[in-house]
């Protein structure tokens, strides 16, 4: 069980509270807005508390001195680059999650800030939107170590090179590694000796780098 | 607890009679003051901002120092000895503050 401290009890945050709370974690969460206190106490599981969260008495108060995550999830960047400074700084959390609500001050959400992993919507959705239009093309899902690493998804088109091959036959790059094939709704765990088919949805985790090559693999140059 | 961003104003007479914990005592994530001195100095640019990194000894041990932001500070020299209050962290070299208030001696 880990202890974590949430600021912003918006949609965003209440919903992580209430998911995380079910886990069995220890859930603190923090607003300044009396309006929704009511709705955070309704939350089973979940200690909410009122306030600021960019003030670091607070943050004390809300146990970020002991927490082992702070997700810094407000409607506001200044306000969750704050919290994530104030949480690394002053209080040494290991892990430091922040969202990103302009896509324009992604670039500040590192370590500078005390951020370790930023989630940015407008990212995440443009990456879904247009996964669903492509076939055959890949796309980029999620970061990892500030964009070091990528999760990158391909849905293998009719004229795949990948088509009809097992994994285990493909030339892939080093530091790439596939980490999941989606095929008429099912997971299929990634066995060497499993055949790629048209339509599937192949996951590959891979290091900044490798992409081209993966790109290579599963779509042809 | 105290909280304290940039430089605290304290006089050298005051450091003299109090008591610091020594480097090697101390524990991640507990709010402490240390006393040391400068050992090691360099500029460490950190995803394009620079960043003083300061190796800070006593008797007993080592303890990093990151200030974000800035290539230099004035009075923060090879061999001052320094006062560091804030929090250390765990850190790929070892305990590590982070933009702490100090204290020139």
């Amino acid at each position: 069980m880990m202890k974590i401290v949430i600021a912003g009890a918006g949609s965003v945050g209440s919903y992580m509270a209430e998911e995380l709370a079910k886990l069995g974690h220890g859930i603190i969460l923090l607003d300044n807005d009396p309006a929704v206190v009511s709705r955070g106490e309704s939350i089973p599981g979940v200690k909410f508390l009122l306030g600021d969260a960019c003030d670091a008495d607070v943050l004390a108060k809300a146990g970020v001195t002991d927490a082992d995550v702070v997700a810094a999830v407000t409607g506001d960047d200044e306000d969750n680059l704050v919290v994530s400074l104030l949480s690394k700084q002053e209080f040494g959390v290991p892990r430091v999650v922040a969202r990103v609500n302009n896509p324009k001050n992604e670039w500040m959400f590192n370590d500078m800030w005390g951020v370790d992993v930023s989630v940015s919507t407008p990212h995440l959705l443009t990456a879904l939107v247009e996964e669903a239009v492509t076939v055959g093309s890949f796309v980029h899902l999620m970061n990892f170590e500030h964009g070091k690493a990528g999760l990158c998804e391909v849905t293998l088109a009719e004229g795949s090179p990948a088509i009809d091959r097992q994994i285990r036959d493909l030339a892939w790059p080093r530091e790439a590694s596939v980490v999941g094939v989606i095929r008429d709704g099912h997971v299929l765990p990634p066995n060497g000796d499993f055949v790629l088919h048209a339509n599937d949805e192949v996951l590959v985790l891979a290091r900044a780098e490798a992409e081209d090559d993966v790109r290579a693999v599963l779509i042809g140059s | 607890m105290a909280f304290g961003f940039g430089r605290k104003k304290g006089t050298a007479d005051a450091a003299e009679s109090e008591v610091f914990p020594a480097i090697a005592t101390i524990e991640p994530r507990r709010h402490v003051r240390v006393k040391g001195q400068i050992f090691k100095l360099k500029t460490r640019p950190s995803q394009g901002m620079p960043a003083l990194e300061v190796t800070l000894i006593d008797d007993t041990g080592s303890v990093t120092v990151v200030w974000s932001g800035r290539r230099s500070i004035g009075g923060v020299g090879l061999g001052r000895r320094i006062i560091v209050e804030g929090v250390p962290m765990k850190g790929p070299r070892g305990l590590t503050f982070t933009n702490p208030s100090y204290e020139l001696l």
